[in-house]
């Protein structure tokens, strides 16, 4: 008997010891838990905003994840960053759920679905907390409205421009895109084909392929070798997709193409290739958002929700002080609203040596 | 009574209190203890009803670790319970969009599960050269790639008419309708495990499957039944996963399968068969999820929380070991 009195005292001891363990461990390793611990003890009435990304780890989610941070305590609330275990949208919904239960003020999401948040968000919504997305979107329901980085119609613009301005006006170009059933990659792309039939001043421009690469470096590189030995005078490959832009990128700088490559691109992963006409580098310039931005906006958004500046109607405006915009809310393709971060950014030969070590 | 071999023979068990208190499960009830009062003085929103209102989705998978138990018990694994959520989740959503009645999507979502645990079992059955772990893992991939190809591109789907499952999904009172379920599923499948012949035949098979077959066991039989009763509580789970979701994706039910397994060896059934008590599994389920929510309204990292479970697994492995051990020594030292 007394082994098994060994074996429960042990494992008490066990239970405790991982409790206490982990209590100090939540203090030091997050800062959000800690200012969240200390907030509830001295009961300061700072109001709590919830930001859940879509999983711990993600250097793109870090940089969202840093703005939204920043806006929030400059103004005098507190950030909780809840990392779900993995990208999955399980395990948001046990984090969203943990959210609801420590009654926070509002809560943004990066989902990893679509739709299988909508039950754990309207939950959220009724007990009064306010709810709204970054990065990517829930459904119309289970939101108030969505901090979108780019509109399919300003990203699409931009790549057209920047295929007119590098082409100089006219001849041979193509896409490389990522997967043919990607939602993203396909929206820009029928967006870019709608701007160029409509405007004669693309006229000029003439589109011979779209390629797969399936996000995959190997393949987007095959697919890459493939245009330029196809079509000798292509001009422009335009790559809406980090992989893609990046392998496309590395073949034509490797074989010396006159061809140039543009696209949306990471700057960490495009700064070798990015460099004036005459430098030989593949890239004159190429675009993506800003994801500190894209945090800020955000913080902007749960806070007016918050305050009552905005309730996520079309319509409603807010000021975002430190990006020095007056964003007004509008109506999103899927019957919700949403906020459209402005135009991408640009990333050129003067500010990639900047970007490169951001992200 | 210390026969040759140093086992004790007893006919009638002594100080049957004692040793209820002193079991495996007796330390569980006291973890159990220990966590709620733990948690509840760390966090102030630790009550019954955000807890309770937290649990349907660990609710679900606890659907998963009773009939898991009854294949640990032989010696068995399934690992392909989490691709038989997705699949079956992914086929109810299918089923209700496209426009059929929603006891009808329920019943297709419980036949995938049974056809899925058949297949599984039908294979372990006719080929038992194959470990059961591989052809769970073959399994694994097989459910979730047909689950994959019918959502396509995408990856996800919703269910447009969800009143069903938010139906099912609602509470009486703060207490949701899957508790009592569960409840109820985990007292038959201890009286099962306990009180019934098919119980006994779980543990013969897992002890030595060789003597159970001579002495009259159908092993056979019993590890298909196993195997689509296994089938069949995926699709349970499935049913309320999604009853929390309202639909379905490529990563439904990732991972269920090792939660399931991890919960029923915390509560002391062992992997290598033979071993371990249905309600010890039950309890260490709710110790799990307790735990899960409490750490998680404190913000824990998440995988922080898996380090900690983690932890309390290999202890609750290790500890029957360690003092088996010393109490050996002790028996050395004294002769």
């Amino acid at each position: 008997m007394k082994k098994k009195l060994l074996s429960l005292l042990l494992c008490a001891t066990l239970a405790a010891g991982a409790l206490a363990g982990c209590g100090g461990g939540g203090s030091t390793t997050d800062t959000g838990s800690k200012s969240s611990s200390e907030s509830k003890g001295g009961d300061s009435g700072k109001k709590q905003y919830a930001i859940v990304p879509k999983s711990a780890g993600n250097p793109y989610n870090e940089k969202e994840v840093e703005g939204f941070k920043a806006i929030i305590e400059a103004n005098g609330g507190e950030a909780v960053v809840n990392y779900p275990q993995d990208a999955t949208a399980d395990a948001q919904i046990t984090v969203i759920n943990s959210l609801i239960s420590q009654g926070v003020d509002s809560i943004a999401v990066a989902a990893n679905d679509e739709n299988a948040l909508q039950s754990v968000l309207e939950d959220a919504m009724s007990k009064g907390i306010k709810v709204s997305c970054l990065d990517s979107s829930v459904n119309a329901d289970s939101r108030q409205t969505f901090a979108n980085q780019a509109g399919v119609k300003e990203v699409a613009q931009a790549l057209c421009d920047a295929v007119y301005d590098i082409s100089g006006g006219s001849g041979d170009w193509a896409i490389l895109s990522a997967s043919s059933q990607a939602t993203n990659q396909n929206a820009w792309i029928e967006a870019m084909k709608g701007i160029m039939a409509d405007d004669s001043k693309y006229a000029d421009l003439n589109l011979v392929e779209v390629a797969y690469g399936d996000d995959e470096t190997q393949k987007s590189t095959d697919q890459t070798q493939a245009l330029l030995a196809n079509y000798p005078n292509l001009k422009v490959i335009c790559a809406p997709t980090t992989v893609g832009v990046a392998a496309a990128a590395k073949v034509v700088q490797d074989t010396g193409a006159t061809c140039r490559v543009t696209g949306l691109g990471l700057p960490s992963e495009m700064a070798e290739y990015i460099g004036k006409p005459d430098s030989g580098k593949s890239c004159p310039y190429m675009f993506l958002w800003n994801p500190i931005d894209l945090g800020k906006l955000s913080a902007y958004i749960s806070l007016a929700l918050v305050d009552g500046t905005i309730t996520g109607a079309a319509g409603d405006t807010f000021e975002a002080k430190e990006l020095g915009v007056t964003y007004t809310i509008t109506e999103a393709a899927d019957g919700g609203t949403e906020v459209i971060l402005g135009a991408p950014f640009e990333f050129n030969p003067d500010n990639i040596e900047e970007w490169k070590t951001v992200y | 009574m210390a026969g040759k071999s140093g086992r004790t023979i007893n006919a009638t068990p002594q100080n049957v209190w004692r040793k209820r208190i002193l079991s495996w499960e007796g330390v569980l009830i006291v973890i159990l203890a220990v966590v709620l009062v733990l948690c509840r003085a760390m966090s102030a929103t630790y009550t019954l009803e955000n807890v309770l209102r937290e649990m349907p989705k660990y609710l679900a998978e606890m659907f998963l670790m009773l009939p898991m138990a009854f294949i640990l018990m032989m010696g068995e694994i399934d690992i392909s319970v989490g691709s038989i959520v997705c699949l079956s989740g992914t086929l109810g959503c299918f089923a209700v969009n496209a426009g059929m009645p929603f006891p009808v999507a329920l019943l297709i979502m419980l036949g995938t599960g049974l056809i899925c645990g058949a297949i599984n079992g039908a294979i372990i059955v006719i080929f038992p050269e194959l470990p059961s772990m591989i052809v769970t893992l073959g399994t694994q991939i097989i459910f979730r790639g047909i689950a994959e190809i019918m959502l396509g591109g995408g990856g996800s789907i919703a269910a447009k008419n969800a009143d069903g499952f938010r139906a099912i999904g609602k509470s009486l009172g703060i207490v949701p309708i899957v508790f009592f379920l569960v409840i109820i599923s985990g007292a038959i499948f201890v009286i099962i495990s306990t009180k019934m012949k098919f119980g006994r035949e779980l543990m013969a098979i897992g002890s030595n499957r060789l003597t159970a077959f001579y002495s009259g066991v159908k092993v056979k039989k019993v590890l298909f039944i196993s195997y689509v009763t296994m089938g069949a509580f995926s699709a349970l789970c499935a049913i309320f996963f999604t009853a929390a979701t309202y639909g379905a994706n490529t990563t439904t039910g990732k991972g269920f399968e090792m939660d399931a397994i991890a919960m029923a060896v915390f509560g002391g059934i062992s992997s290598t068969g033979g071993k371990g008590k249905m309600i010890g599994g039950i309890l260490s389920a709710f110790v799990i999820v307790c735990l899960r929510i409490g750490l998680g309204q404190k913000n824990v990292n998440s995988q922080v929380i898996l380090l900690i479970i983690g932890i309390l697994l290999i202890g609750a492995v290790l500890l029957p070991n360690i003092s088996a051990r010393i109490s050996a020594n002790k028996k050395k030292a004294i002769s």
